[in-house]
């Protein structure tokens, strides 16, 4: 008996065309299998949140408002006049302000506090005490500093003990105050979380550079500069990025703590949507402002993802 | 060389040491400057709930309670004219039942996309995870609409199906990331021994990641607990409200009831979520790791 016909019967005796059959089955049935395990899964994301998303998309060319115009199609029409909205372009100022804010000073101070409270003893206190207000409901929040800012309330009263004379600021009634106090209250609010953040971040630094540093006679302005900040970089990238997110989407402190001010609707982008839709009926106009807020939201997440995979190369 | 002790400058020495400690003390006193700043609305909303109204008003707002009998008082009439427990219990629905179902089929999303020999596997974890992308705004009108359709509008099950969806993409992730990482010689072994898919899952895969579950779980759970704008939108009726929008219309319609109340309202509302947070302080800040990366 030749060679080839020898391995023939051997592989025949084994069964080896048995096994390829059975991996082919197999396969085929796990595909089954595994959109059975993934059902549940698809179902509610694809039903309940991509599905409306689409929707939402489509509503916005239509001329849907109050009781009329559903599915007439309406094109851009809803885009074109936001711009003369006054209201819309209040709300878009006022966002822009948001982001900005929500980046710089939680980030200042979450930094400055971190690299402050690293080397202190009882730092632990300090840092707990830095995160409390995170574990507050967002409403929860609002409501407490509802009171701190009311006409007769902690902050008006307290001022009138320091300066000798009654205080009656209407902080979250003015056109002037109730931005910045809303975000004094957000940057209280999320400081603590963006200095755990950046814990975590410093505590992954290597000390060996540092300690080089120092030996070669680097004072700590330098050290930071040079070599504890671009190590932190990435660190530092995705809490920008989650801080300009928070920024831009916030919601709940706005409807909580604005709910007296006349001109709410003009606090924020989520705000003016809000509004549009459930409160004046005006549907395909509110979808197409959800729209922009997507679309802002998408860019900055590409963004975040190229700028990641920059980051990831160069520290690699 | 033989060390001579006279070349050291002693005095140099003493000054450095002087002024590391002066550092210290003013970094000191800046800390506490800077807790105080966070302590201080604390302090106000947890002696606030110990004063009646008439008191919170006559007395200066950082002023000790004069006694701590109010405290029952305010609970009850804020208890009473929030609808609170109805909405503390619908909450509690909303948050365990919906966060544990989410987390469930995120569990047997991630088996499937790990353990099963599919195609484009990829694909369809991008497709499940894109539920975080979209901002809730776009969600609104949409659902708002549909659930008017539906008739799921001011349903309890109608904002469970939401929560439940909501919460399934993160956990996806995690577990997806987790799984990938478990061994994968014991699920062989269980399959050779004549298990099949099923068994792999409930008996070998999801024992060990009781972990990473109950993180997600806490986290989800919070979320779900701490939302205020899918409640005002899909089930604004004393029936299906959640608590944080039990909260919101109470401080609206009943300010004039006094601060002392709806902030004891406000305290009670977040408590679950306080003592969950202190209780189980290392899954979350695990929770916190997870999210992060």
């Amino acid at each position: 008996m030749d060679r080839a016909a020898k391995d023939k019967a051997l592989l025949d005796r084994i069964g080896i065309d048995q096994i390829a059959r059975n991996q082919r089955a197999r396969r085929r049935g796990q595909l089954g299998l595994g959109l059975v395990f993934m059902a549940p899964a698809l179902i509610m994301v694809v039903g309940v949140l991509l599905v409306p998303v689409l929707f939402n998309i489509w509503l916005s060319f239509t001329k849907w408002r109050k009781f009329t115009g559903f599915g007439e199609y309406a094109g851009f029409a809803n885009y074109e006049r936001m711009p003369s909205n006054p209201f819309f372009n209040e709300a878009l100022i006022n966002t822009a302000i948001w982001v900005g804010a929500s980046v710089v000073f939680p980030i200042a101070l979450g930094l400055g506090m971190a690299m402050f409270f690293r080397n202190l003893r009882g730092a632990e206190t300090f840092k707990n005490i830095i995160f409390i207000p995170r574990i507050l409901a967002p409403t929860a929040v609002g409501v407490l500093w509802f009171y701190v800012y009311a006409p007769d309330g902690l902050l008006n009263r307290g001022l009138g003990l320091v300066s000798g004379r009654d205080v009656d600021i209407g902080w979250l009634y003015n056109d002037a105050t109730v931005t910045p106090a809303i975000i004094a209250t957000f940057v209280w609010q999320t400081a603590g979380l963006v200095m755990v953040l950046l814990l975590l971040g410093l505590a992954a630094i290597p000390k060996d550079p540092i300690e080089a540093a120092h030996i070669d006679g680097a004072n700590r302005w330098q050290i930071f500069r040079y070599i504890t900040l671009p190590l932190l970089m990435p660190t530092l990238l995705m809490v920008t990025i989650l801080s300009v997110l928070a920024g831009f989407t916030v919601f709940d402190l706005l409807w909580v703590m604005g709910a007296n001010y006349p001109g709410q609707r003009s606090l924020a982008l989520a705000v003016f949507m809000y509004f549009e839709a459930f409160q004046k009926g005006s549907w395909a106009f509110g979808s197409a402002v959800a729209v922009i807020i997507g679309l802002v939201v998408l860019c900055v997440t590409w963004f975040q993802t190229v700028l990641q995979a920059r980051v990831d190369r160069m520290t690699r | 060389m033989a060390f001579d002790i006279s070349t050291l400058d002693l005095d140099a020495i003493e000054r450095r040491e002087a002024a590391k400690n002066k550092g210290t003390a003013l970094k000191l006193v800046a800390a506490i400057g800077f807790a105080l700043l966070w302590i201080v609305p604390f302090y106000f909303l947890a002696i606030s709930i110990f004063k009646s109204s008439n008191e919170y008003s006559r007395n200066p707002p950082l002023a000790l309670p004069e006694g701590l009998a109010p405290f029952w008082d305010n609970v009850a009439r804020a208890w009473e004219l929030g609808s609170m427990g109805q909405a503390m219990m619908n909450s509690a629905f909303y948050g365990t039942v919906g966060a544990s179902l989410a987390v469930f089929f995120a569990a047997m999303a991630a088996f499937a996309i790990t353990r099963l020999d599919i195609p484009f596997r990829n694909g369809w974890f991008i497709l499940i995870f894109a539920g975080t992308v979209f901002p809730f705004q776009m969600y609104l009108i949409p659902l708002f609409f549909g659930y008017q359709k539906l008739g799921l509008l001011n349903s309890h099950m109608g904002m469970l199906l939401f929560y439940t969806a909501i919460c399934v993409p993160f956990p996806t992730l995690v577990l997806r990331n987790f799984m990938s990482g478990l061994s994968r010689e014991m699920d062989e072994a269980a399959r050779m021994d004549g298990a099949n898919e099923f068994t792999v899952f409930f008996r070998i895969i999801l024992p060990n990641t009781i972990g990473p579950m109950t993180a997600v779980f806490l986290l989800q759970f919070t979320w779900i607990w701490n939302d205020m704008l899918f409640s005002t939108v899909l089930g604004n009726r004393l029936e299906t409200r959640s608590i944080m929008n039990a909260l919101l219309v109470f401080q609206g319609s009943y300010s004039s009831i006094g601060p002392n109340i709806v902030l004891t309202a406000a305290l009670l509302a977040s408590l679950p979520s306080i003592v969950l947070f202190f209780l189980l302080r290392r899954h979350f800040m695990q929770g916190l790791q997870v999210q992060q990366s």
